[in-house]
C-alpha cells in the first residue's frame, strides 16, 4: 500500500570536541549529503537542516514514511521483431518476456519514439515497492557517517558494517541519537580489534547528553529526545545552545553588555568562538596599567593570536580585554583571574623583550646579522641583506625604476629590514618580523619616514586581493620604496632556492615560495606606483637582477634558473589573475600579449585584463567570431613568417575591405577598451574575408599577400590580448 | 567549592595524588627515564608500547629537558627542565575524557567552577616519527595538560590507538598554589621549587648557552647515530640500548640548537637522521628479528 505519509527524521552525533574551524563546513556537509542520499533513496526529503555545536552534529529533515514505488520501463524488441510473419511471438520475443518473468502477452507495448507512434516495441514496466523509510535509513545513515569529510581524520578504533571495515572520523563518536517520528533507527558502531569487527561500542538510541559540566550537580545526565523541537529544548535546559547563530547572537549580545559598546575589530574571532563552546558566556578583564604603554601590535599579538582574547580600548589604548567561556557567569571572577594571570605573564614576558631590545638601537644589530642563517646554500642575512641592497641599487641605478630620494630611502630600508630578526620579541613572536623593526625605527625618530614604513611591511603582500594589506597604509613614493624593499626580498629568495634546486613540487611548498612569487606580482599589479612618464619595472629583469645577486654563487646554472624563474613567475601572475575572478580564457589571451609581454609589464597585463573582460561583455558574440576567425588565422599561419601587404595585389572585395580596417584599426592608440570596442569591429570583415577568400591560393604571391594581411589582423590584438585563446566559457 | 586554596598541595602532593589516581586505574607506576629526553614521550615505556597490538597503562613522572627554553632561573614561566606527568592508556577507553576530569577533581579542581576547555592542539614530534589528534586542556585559558590519541610512533600506524595524558606539572602546581613564579612553588611542606632548582637552572641555562662545546655535540650526535644503528644490527635483543642511543643524539641536537649552531637546511637533515633510527628500532619492535623478546 503506498504510504505518502511523511515523518520526522533525526540525527545526532555525539562527539568528543571538534575543532571550531571545522564546524560551519560539516554542517554544510552534512544537511547536503543527507539530501542526496535520500533523494537517491526515494524520500523525498524537505526541510533539511543541521546544526552543531564542537560535541554534537544534528540533522533534522521531512521525509516520506515509506519510499515511493517505482515503475521503471525495460525496453524490448520491436514489433517487427517479435512477431513472425504469422503473427506468432518469436523467441527474441520469448526470451525478453522469460527475463521480465511474464508470459509475452502480458507486456506492454508503446512506441519508444513519439514522433513515430506507429513503431512500437516490447516493454515491460518493472514496479518496485517501496520500503519502509525505518528500514532504508540505517545504511543511508552509515554511508552518511563514513562520507563525511574532515581536515584531519584520526582513527578511533572504530569499525562501521557498511563492507569498508576501519571507520576514522573527526574525533571520537559517543553517542549517536537517530530517530524517525520518535522511532528508534538502529545503527551500531563496532570496535576495530585486530584489524577485524569488535564488540559494540555505540548503539543508536533516543538518548542524549548536555554540557559536560553543567547544570552543576546534574550534569551528564542522559537526555530522552523524540523530535528535533525536543532535542533542541533539552539541550537549552542542559546548557547547550545548538543554533550556531543563537550562539552568536548570545555573543555579540554579551560582548556589547561586558564591554559597554561593540569592539570595533573582533579579529574574526566571535566566527570562531561561536564554534568553540556550547554555552557562550562573555568575560572581560583588565590589562594592567603598565602594559598599556607596549605597541598595540605585541598586545594583539599576545592577545588575539595565543589566547584568542579580543582587545579592547579605550581612548586608543587597549586596556581590556574579552574573552568566551564555556560555562555560566557564576565563577567568572575566579575564572577572569585565572585568564588575567596567562595574559600578565606573557605580556610580563614582553614587556622585558622591549625594553631589552630598546637598549640598542636597531641599526647596530645589523652586523649582528652575520650570525644568523638564511639558508646553508644562501649565507647568513648579512649576506642576504648585502645582496638587498644590490638589487635596490639595480633598480634605482641601473633599472631607472626610482627616482634619488625613492632609491635612497629604499637603500636604508633594505639595510635594516633583517635587523629585527635579532631582538628578543621577534625571536619569541616571529610572526611580528617586519612590524617590530619598524616600530622600533619609528620610537627611535630621527629616520626618514619612508625607511620605517617599509621595513615594517616588506614581508608584505601575504593575499592576493587588491585591498588586502599594506593598501592604504603605503601611499605614492612610499608605495614604490615598499614594494623595491618587498620585491627585492621576495625575488631574492625565490631566486635562492630555485639555484639550490629548492622548487616547490606538487603541494609540497616548505619555503613559502608560491606566496612569495604572487606577493612580488601584487607588487607590481597594485603597488608599484609610476608617473606617466616614468618606467615601470619588467619582471624579467628583475628576475635577470637578483639571480646576477648571487654573483655566480648558485649551485645551478643561471641560465636554467632564470628560464624556470621566468615561467614560474608567470604562472603565479596567472594564478593572482584567475584568483580575482577573471575567467581563465581572458587570462590566458591578456598573458599571450606582446610589446610588452606579461613579464616585462604585468601591470599592463592588468590593465588588459580589465579592459577585455568589460568589452567582451558588451559584444560578447562579436569577440566568440573573433576568436573562432583568429583561431583559424594562427593555424593557417603556423610558425611561417609573414611578409608585408602589397595594396596592389588585393583582388577580392572582401581582402581590400580587411586590408581597409586593419590600416585604421593600425593607427588607434589609448585606452585599451577603446582599442578593443574598435576591434570588435573586424567581426564583419574577418567574417566575410574567410567566406569569399581563398587565402591558400595557387598563386603564390598572392597566397603571401594574404597571409600578411591575416598576420597584420592578428598583430593589432597582440599588442592588447592573444584573442585565439578566448572560448568555451560564457 | 572554588578549586584554589591560599595554601594549595604542595609539588609533591600533586605528583602522589595524580599517581595514586592512575594506579587505581589499573595504571603500572614506572619511574622516570634515567636519560635525557625532552618529553615524557620519548620514555621507552611510551615509545615502545604503544607499538603493537598488547594493552598497556602506565603512568610516570619524567623530568624533560629542553635546552633552548632555559632561562638562567630568571623567567617565572619558563624553564630549561620541567615535570610531566605521563599516563599512557592502551587502548584508549569510551571514558577516557571522563576518567581525565576525575583526575583533576581529585587534584581539587571543580571543573564546573572553572572554564575547562579541550581545544584543538594535535601533537607532532618529527624526530621520533610519530603524530597525533588531541587537545590542549584549558583551565581558564591555562594550558594544564596535552591530552593525544596517537596515530603513529615510528613511522608504524598505530592499532589500538593509545591516549596520552601529559599534565605540565608546575603549571598545575601553580595553579593550585595560586602562585606566579615557579620559583615560588612549594615543593614540600618546608622546601621551595627555587630551593631544589634554581641554581640547577642556572647552570643548565648557563651550559647550554655559552659553554656547550659545538663541535663535541656534533661529534656526539653522529657517534651516537652510528652507535645506535651499530647495535640495533648487531644481532637479537639490542633494541633498548639502540634506543638508548637514539635518545642521546636527539639531546646532542637539543644542545646544538640551542647554541644556534643548527641552519635550517642542517635541522631537517639532522632530524631526519634521528627519525630514521627511531623508525628501525620501532620496526624491529613490531617485527621483532629472530631471537628477540616480542615487546608490543
Amino acid at each position: 500500500m503506498p504510504d505518502s505519509t511523511r515523518a520526522e527524521f533525526l540525527l545526532e552525533i555525539g562527539c568528543e570536541e571538534m575543532p571550531a574551524p571545522w564546524l560551519p563546513g560539516l554542517r554544510e556537509q552534512l544537511a547536503q549529503r543527507f539530501g542526496e542520499a535520500a533523494e537517491r533513496e526515494h524520500l523525498k526529503p524537505a526541510e533539511v537542516r543541521s546544526a552543531g555545536t564542537p560535541r554534537r552534529l544534528v540533522l533534522g529533515a521531512d521525509v516520506l514514511g515509506r519510499q515511493e514505488d517505482r515503475e521503471e520501463k525495460v525496453w524490448g524488441p520491436s514489433l517487427k521483431v517479435a512477431r513472425d510473419a504469422e503473427g506468432k511471438w518469436t523467441s527474441a520475443a520469448q526470451g525478453f518476456a522469460r527475463k521480465s518473468g511474464v508470459a509475452p502477452e502480458a507486456l506492454a507495448q508503446e512506441a519508444r519514439n513519439p514522433a513515430a507512434p506507429s513503431e512500437r516495441n516490447l516493454v515491460f514496466v518493472k514496479k518496485t515497492a517501496g520500503r519502509a523509510s525505518l528500514d532504508v535509513l540505517p545504511a543511508l545513515v552509515a554511508s552518511l557517517l563514513r562520507s563525511l569529510a574532515f581536515p584531519k581524520r584520526m582513527s578511533w578504533d572504530a569499525w562501521l558494517e557498511d563492507g569498508k571495515g576501519a571507520f576514522p572520523f573527526g574525533r571520537p563518536i559517543r553517542w549517536l541519537v537517530a530517530l524517525l517520528d520518535g522511532k528508534v533507527v538502529p545503527i551500531t558502531i563496532y570496535e576495530l580489534e585486530k584489524g577485524a569487527k569488535g564488540r559494540a561500542i555505540v548503539d543508536s538510541g533516543d538518548v542524549s547528553f548536555g554540557h559536560r559540566f553543567l547544570p552543576r550537580g546534574a550534569a551528564g545526565r542522559p537526555l530522552r529526545v523524540r523530535s528535533y523541537a525536543d532535542l533542541e529544548a533539552r539541550l537549552e535546559e542542559a546548557f547547550v545552545v545548538l543554533d550556531p547563530a543563537q550562539r552568536e547572537r548570545r555573543i555579540r549580545e554579551g560582548l556589547a553588555a561586558a564591554a559597554g559598546t561593540a569592539p570595533k575589530d573582533d579579529h574574526g574571532l566571535v566566527d570562531e568562538w561561536r564554534d568553540l563552546v556550547e554555552y557562550p558566556t562573555v568575560v572581560v578583564g583588565r590589562i594592567p596599567a603598565e602594559f598599556r604603554a607596549l605597541p598595540r601590535e605585541v598586545l594583539e599579538t599576545v592577545l588575539v593570536h595565543h589566547q584568542k582574547y579580543i582587545p579592547l580600548s579605550e581612548a586608543s589604548a587597549v586596556t581590556r580585554f574579552a574573552a568566551v567561556t564555556n560555562t555560566d557567569a557564576r565563577f567568572a571572577d575566579a575564572m577572569v583571574r585565572g585568564m588575567e594571570r596567562v595574559v600578565v605573564a606573557r605580556l610580563r614576558d614582553a614587556a622585558f623583550f622591549y625594553g631589552e631590545d630598546r637598549k640598542r638601537p636597531l641599526a647596530e644589530r645589523v652586523p649582528d646579522l652575520a650570525g644568523v642563517t638564511f639558508h646553508q646554500g644562501l649565507g647568513t642575512y648579512a649576506d642576504k641583506v648585502a645582496r638587498l641592497t644590490r638589487l635596490v641599487d639595480a633598480m634605482g641605478a641601473d633599472l631607472g625604476l626610482l627616482t634619488r630620494p625613492e632609491h635612497d630611502v629604499a637603500r636604508e630600508a633594505a639595510r635594516l629590514a633583517k635587523a629585527d630578526l635579532t631582538t628578543l620579541m621577534v625571536r619569541e613572536f616571529p610572526e611580528l618580523q617586519g612590524v617590530m623593526g619598524g616600530i622600533y625605527l619609528t620610537v627611535e625618530g630621527g629616520q626618514w619616514e619612508g625607511v620605517a614604513r617599509a621595513v615594517r611591511w616588506h614581508y608584505h603582500p601575504l593575499s592576493v586581493e587588491e585591498e588586502a594589506a599594506p593598501k592604504g597604509a603605503v601611499e605614492g613614493s612610499d608605495a614604490t620604496v615598499f614594494g623595491a624593499v618587498s620585491l627585492a626580498d621576495k625575488l631574492d629568495s625565490v631566486a635562492g632556492y630555485f639555484g639550490l634546486g629548492l622548487a616547490p613540487t606538487g603541494s609540497s611548498d616548505p619555503y613559502g615560495l608560491r606566496r612569495a612569487a604572487q606577493g612580488a606580482v601584487r607588487v607590481l599589479l597594485d603597488f608599484w606606483h609610476a608617473g606617466p612618464d616614468e618606467k615601470r619595472p619588467s619582471l624579467r629583469r628583475l628576475v635577470a637582477a637578483a639571480i646576477s645577486g648571487y654573483e655566480g654563487h648558485l649551485k645551478r646554472p643561471a641560465a636554467e634558473v632564470e628560464r624556470e624563474l621566468e615561467a614560474f613567475f608567470l604562472d603565479r601572475l596567472r594564478y593572482v589573475l584567475v584568483a580575482r575572478g577573471y575567467p581563465a580564457d581572458e587570462v590566458e589571451s591578456v598573458l599571450g600579449a606582446r610589446d610588452p609581454d606579461a613579464l616585462d609589464d604585468p601591470h599592463e597585463a592588468w590593465l588588459r585584463l580589465k579592459a577585455l573582460h568589460r568589452v567582451r561583455s558588451e559584444a560578447h558574440e562579436d569577440f566568440e567570431h573573433l576568436a573562432v576567425a583568429f583561431k583559424r588565422a594562427k593555424n593557417i599561419l603556423g610558425e611561417q613568417k609573414a611578409a608585408a601587404v602589397d595594396a596592389g595585389l588585393l583582388i577580392e572585395a572582401a581582402e581590400r575591405e580587411l586590408h581597409a580596417a586593419v590600416a585604421r584599426l593600425s593607427a588607434a592608440n589609448g585606452a585599451y577598451e577603446g582599442r578593443l570596442r574598435a576591434l570588435a569591429g573586424l567581426r564583419a570583415p574577418v567574417d566575410r574575408f574567410f567566406d569569399d577568400v581563398l587565402v591558400m591560393a595557387e598563386d603564390e604571391k598572392i597566397r603571401a599577400n594574404r597571409l600578411g594581411l591575416l598576420s597584420q589582423a592578428l598583430s593589432l590584438f597582440y599588442r592588447i590580448a592573444d584573442i585565439s585563446k578566448l572560448g568555451g566559457q560564457a | 567549592m572554588t578549586a584554589r586554596r591560599p595554601e594549595g598541595p604542595t609539588l609533591q602532593d600533586v605528583i602522589a595524588t595524580l599517581q595514586a589516581y592512575w594506579a587505581e586505574r589499573g595504571c603500572l607506576v614506572a619511574q622516570p627515564w634515567d636519560a635525557e629526553v625532552g618529553a615524557g614521550t620519548m620514555h621507552p615505556e611510551t615509545f615502545l608500547r604503544v607499538l603493537g597490538p598488547k594493552p598497556w597503562r602506565v603512568a610516570y613522572v619524567q623530568p624533560s629537558r629542553r635546552p633552548a627554553d632555559g632561562r638562567y632561573g630568571e623567567n617565572p614561566n619558563r624553564l630549561y627542565k620541567h615535570l610531566q606527568l605521563q599516563v599512557i592508556l592502551k587502548p584508549a577507553p569510551a571514558d577516557v575524557q571522563d576518567v581525565y576530569l576525575k583526575s583533576l577533581a581529585a587534584l581539587g579542581i571543580d571543573p564546573a567552577a572553572h572554564d575547562v576547555r579541550f581545544e584543538e592542539d594535535n601533537w607532532e614530534s618529527p624526530t621520533l616519527g610519530a603524530w597525533g589528534i588531541g587537545w590542549q586542556v584549558l583551565l581558564d585559558g591555562q594550558e594544564i595538560t596535552q591530552f593525544t590519541y596517537f596515530q603513529q610512533a615510528g613511522g608504524i600506524d598505530l592499532a589500538p590507538i593509545s591516549a596520552e595524558i601529559t599534565y605540565g606539572l608546575e603549571r598545575i602546581t601553580m595553579y593550585l598554589q595560586d602562585v606566579e613564579d615557579v620559583y615560588e612553588l612549594r615543593w614540600s611542606a618546608d622546601r621551595l621549587y627555587a630551593d631544589v632548582r634554581k641554581e640547577e637552572e642556572y647552570e643548565l641555562s648557563r651550559y647550554s648557552f655559552e659553554l656547550a662545546d659545538v663541535d663535541l655535540h656534533r661529534l656526539l650526535f653522529d657517534r651516537a647515530l652510528a652507535e645506535g644503528w651499530r647495535v640495533l644490527k648487531a644481532g637479537d635483543r639490542t633494541v633498548l640500548p639502540a634506543y638508548d642511543w637514539c635518545l642521546k643524539s636527539s639531546h646532542a641536537f637539543n644542545v646544538l640548537d640551542a647554541r644556534g649552531a643548527i641552519s635550517v637546511s642542517q635541522r631537517a637533515g639532522m632530524i631526519l637522521g634521528i627519525r630514521k633510527l627511531a623508525c628501525a628500532i620501532a620496526e624491529r619492535c613490531v617485527a621483532p628479528a629472530e631471537g628477540d623478546v616480542a615487546r608490543a
